[in-house]
């Protein structure tokens, strides 16, 4: 005679139910949910991961046989290519830096963006919208200012710097202003430009959207990808030997080994 | 005909062996594919049921999880890659020699390398859509606040390994680039020269700042990332999967 498997009740307790875990209402799908409202993940779900796995695996090999990876020259410490660029990635940081202090543009600044980037949820702690693109038609038009205002702005002050280097804005700051080039252009006038555009932004989708919290960190988060499009873009296609601006199709080519003047 | 491998097949199925590998049936029954779920540790990742909104790509575009696919991929070609690379900037065996290796004397050599460096590009370009769809839809909404903040860590920690990367090669474009890195650390408040230092192994980019960023970029990073990841697929188990409409 064989056992039944498993292990077997004691006498007596045959009906005896286990906890297996404590579930919050909030945090699991839900057990009354309808039937139609659930799919199988075997095979509905994997299907689609497996597809996408193809698909993107197909797509890989075809980009590997269609485009080498770059490799120049061995590196030589002696020999610094004009304009030498970070990868794209991080060409936004690259080009912030032109517009000031370099440990604002490349440490503070993306700290604090990240900071706030991981802050947002304890900054807007409804549960307004979720699961809902841009939570509402309001969301989806204050997304579309910020993203139109962050934009024109960036470009609209990386011109406004380069006009005013190109006219001796550097030599100015450094003859007339309180604590010449480094206080005021490197740190206070950079550090008031991005506070006040942010609260700007803040205030005026809060006027004309009547945007509650959900909304405005919509709004500053719209902003924050913009410009740090913006500036990736601008870094990598308008940027070329001094660093200087160029139109994306007449950039020079870098000069693969610049002599430093003596 | 066909009668002799159906019986191989079925012999097969009912062998003691087959049984010890795989605990349920076909799964075509309802039982059966809950069981190939949940009885299978590369599966069990996903509950056996989902909401049916989940699997809309126009919802989810799928980034997540090829950003995980990406870096499986990159997992698996860099382990390669690592068969053919010494961390050393000169001697007979040095790193650009190896990348020329790659391209011109080990088979496929090429086509790896490509896919490695192409699949970074891509992992940091899914990484970032990744968060914009879950900020986007509001996915980061109570319970899901921290793993929220364990994404903005990927998508750090990302961007840190596709860089660590492009120094590797030791060519201008490497050296040039990470030189510009090199300057931003030296010039953090406070902490400039010895953050530098601690990141690159000394005070200009040299044979130590190639070792440093060859161990962080095989080792210690993508333990982090991969520790991180586990942490980020666990909570969205538990905060009840992709988000929906209440």
């Amino acid at each position: 005679m064989t056992a039944p498997r498993g292990p077997q009740p004691f006498p007596g307790q045959e009906k005896r139910l286990r906890l297996l875990a404590f579930v919050r209402q909030d945090s699991v799908v839900r057990v009354d949910k309808r039937v139609e409202d659930t799919a199988m993940v075997w095979p509905h779900l994997l299907v689609i991961e497996f597809i996408a796995a193809m698909l993107w695996s197909i797509g890989l090999f075809a980009i590997s046989a269609a485009f080498n990876a770059p490799l120049q020259d061995h590196a030589n410490p002696d020999c610094t290519p004009n304009p030498s660029k970070a990868p794209w990635y991080l060409l936004n940081l690259q080009e912030l830096l032109l517009h000031m202090d370099k440990g604002l543009a490349g440490v503070v600044v993306p700290t604090i963006w990240l900071v706030f980037m991981a802050a947002i949820p304890y900054i807007d702690r409804s549960r307004e919208g979720v699961g809902i693109w841009f939570t509402s038609r309001n969301g989806l038009r204050i997304t579309i200012f910020a993203a139109f205002y962050a934009t024109l702005l960036t470009f609209s002050l990386i011109l406004v710097d380069a006009f005013l280097k190109a006219h001796g804005y550097i030599e100015f700051a450094s003859d007339h202003f309180p604590g010449g080039k480094q206080l005021l252009p490197n740190y206070l006038i950079p550090i008031a430009v991005m506070l006040g555009l942010s609260f700007l932004l803040v205030v005026i989708v809060k006027r004309l959207y009547g945007a509650n919290t959900r909304e405005w960190n919509i709004a500053v988060f719209t902003g924050f990808i913009s410009v740090y499009l913006v500036l990736t873009i601008v870094g990598t296609s308008f940027r070329g030997p001094g660093m200087d601006l160029f139109a994306p199709w007449a950039v020079p080519a870098t000069h693969q080994c610049f002599e430093p003047r003596t | 005909m066909l009668e002799i491998p159906a019986q191989i097949w079925q012999k097969t199925k009912t062998s003691y062996i087959w049984r010890s590998l795989f605990r349920h049936g076909y799964p075509d029954s309802r039982k059966n594919q809950s069981l190939a779920v949940f009885t299978n540790v590369f599966l069990h990742l996903h509950p056996v049921k989902v909401r049916r909104h989940a699997l809309a790509i126009p919802y989810t575009w799928c980034m997540g999880g090829l950003s995980f696919f990406l870096f499986l991929i990159l997992t698996l070609t860099g382990t390669l890659l690592m068969f053919y690379y010494h961390p050393s900037v000169d001697g007979v065996y040095n790193a650009y020699g190896d990348i020329k290796d790659l391209e011109t004397v080990v088979v496929f050599g090429q086509l790896l390398r490509n896919m490695h460096r192409w699949a970074a590009h891509g992992m940091v370009i899914t990484v970032f859509l990744h968060m914009i769809r879950v900020f986007y839809t509001g996915s980061y909404k109570p319970p899901r606040e921290f793993n929220w903040v364990i994404g903005t860590l990927l998508f750090f920690f990302t961007i840190l390994l596709s860089y660590t990367g492009y120094l590797l090669p030791w060519d201008q474009l490497a050296f040039w680039a990470v030189t510009v890195g090199y300057e931003i650390a030296r010039a953090s408040p406070f902490i400039g020269d010895e953050f530098a230092f601690v990141l690159f192994g000394g005070y200009q980019l040299g044979p130590n700042a190639l070792l440093r960023w060859y161990v962080l970029h095989v080792v210690g990073l993508p333990l982090t990332v991969g520790f991180l990841i586990a942490i980020h697929f666990w909570r969205i188990r538990k905060d009840g999967g992709i988000t929906g409409p209440l």
